[in-house]
C-alpha cells in the first residue's frame, strides 16, 4: 500500500499542471518579468483550434526595456535546449546584432503525438523593443504551419 | 503429556493440524514454541508461524478449529517423525497453518487494505484525469492592459496575428526586398 501511494504520488507531481508550465518562459507568461498590465496577452484552448490541428495557442506581446528583453531573450534560450533537435524540421532561429530576434523552436513532446512549440520575436525601436512570445501544442507539425500562418 | 519432548510436539502439532487440540495441549504448544532456545529445525517453521500468529501462543477455540479441519483439506503432516530439513514443507502448507480465529480477522483487515487501495486509485485516476479533461475544454480569453476580454474572437484574432507575424519573418524581409528592388 505505502508503495502504490508513493508511486502514485511521484507520477502526479511528475506530471506538468498547465500548459507551458515547467518552460522558464512561464514566468514571462504569468506576468513576472514583465508587469501584466503591460501584456497583451491570448489564450485559446479546444475546438477553435481544430483547424490547425492545435489544442493550445497562448500568446504575449508586450513592449519593454533591453533589461527586460534580456532576461525574456534569456529564458527562452534556456528552454530551446529542451528542442527536439536542430533541423530545419524543428527549428527556425535567427540572431541580430548579438541578439535573438526570431525564432520557432520544437521542444519534446509531453505526449507521444502531441507537438509543443515555443516561438519568439523581438522588433526593435530606438530603445524599445516590442517582444511576442508563443506558446502552442498539437498535433500540427512545423511544416503544417507554416503552411497556414506563413503570410505569401 | 508429561514430558515434552519434540516427538511430543510433533504429536501435538498433528492434533493441532487436525483440529483436535486442546487448550491445554495448545498452552503447551506456545510455550515450548516459543520458548524454547534449540529447536530441532524442521519444529522451527512452526515457532515462527505461532510467533506470527499469537505474539505469544494461539488459542483458536475446539469449533473454530473443527470449522478448519471441514474446510480445508488435510495439510501434509508427513514431517511429523521425520526430523528432516522441512524448508520446503513449510512454503507448500504455509497457507495452512493460519490460525482460524486470526483467520476471519486476516480477511477482514484484507478486505478493509483492498478497499482502501481501490480507493487511493480511484481518487489519484480522478487528480490525473482532471486536469487533462480541464486542459481539452474549449476557451478563448484574451487581456489587454490588464482587462480581461471574453471575446472569443479577439482572443483567436489576438493569437493567429502573433503567429503570423512570426512566421513571415523571413518571408516579410523578402517581400520589402522585392518591393525596393522593384521601384
Amino acid at each position: 500500500m505505502k508503495q502504490l501511494l508513493i508511486t502514485l504520488v511521484a507520477i502526479v507531481a511528475a506530471l506538468p499542471l498547465s500548459a507551458q508550465k515547467g518552460l522558464r518562459i512561464d514566468e514571462v507568461f504569468k506576468g513576472n518579468i514583465v508587469n501584466e498590465l503591460a501584456l497583451q496577452e491570448s489564450l485559446v484552448k479546444g475546438e477553435s483550434l481544430e483547424p490547425f490541428k492545435l489544442k493550445v495557442l497562448h500568446t504575449v506581446k508586450f513592449t519593454t526595456s533591453s533589461t527586460q528583453r534580456d532576461r525574456v531573450e534569456a529564458l527562452f534560450e534556456e528552454d530551446m535546449k529542451g528542442r527536439l533537435s536542430d533541423d530545419d524540421e524543428n527549428l527556425e532561429l535567427e540572431y541580430r546584432d548579438g541578439h535573438l530576434y526570431y525564432a520557432i523552436v520544437q521542444i519534446a513532446d509531453i505526449r507521444k503525438g502531441l507537438h509543443r512549440y515555443i516561438c519568439y520575436q523581438s522588433r526593435t525601436n530606438m530603445a524599445e523593443h516590442t517582444i511576442t512570445l508563443v506558446y502552442m501544442e498539437g498535433k500540427a507539425s512545423l511544416a503544417d504551419l507554416r503552411k497556414t500562418f506563413k503570410k505569401k | 503429556m508429561n514430558k515434552v519432548t519434540p516427538e511430543n510436539i510433533r504429536l501435538l502439532l498433528t492434533r493441532y493440524l487436525d483440529g483436535e487440540s486442546t487448550q491445554e495441549e495448545l498452552q503447551e504448544l506456545g510455550e515450548y514454541l516459543g520458548h524454547a532456545d534449540r529447536l530441532p529445525a524442521d519444529l522451527m517453521p512452526y515457532a515462527q508461524m505461532f510467533a506470527l500468529l499469537g505474539e505469544t501462543q494461539p488459542t483458536p477455540s475446539v469449533q473454530a478449529l473443527d470449522r478448519l479441519a471441514a474446510d480445508r483439506p488435510s495439510p501434509d503432516l508427513s514431517l511429523v517423525g521425520r526430523g528432516a530439513d522441512t524448508n520446503g514443507g513449510l512454503a507448500g502448507n504455509k497457507s495452512n497453518y493460519s490460525s482460524p480465529c486470526k483467520g476471519e480477522a486476516g480477511r477482514g483487515s484484507h478486505r478493509l487494505g483492498l478497499l482502501l487501495a481501490a480507493a487511493c486509485i480511484a481518487a489519484f485516476a480522478f487528480i490525473l484525469l482532471a486536469p487533462l479533461r480541464l486542459e481539452e475544454e474549449s476557451m478563448a480569453v484574451a487581456y489587454v492592459d490588464g482587462k480581461k476580454l471574453d471575446d472569443k474572437q479577439a482572443a483567436m484574432r489576438m493569437g493567429q496575428e502573433a503567429l503570423q507575424e512570426i512566421f513571415s519573418n523571413g518571408n516579410q524581409e523578402e517581400q520589402l526586398s522585392n518591393i525596393f528592388n522593384g521601384l
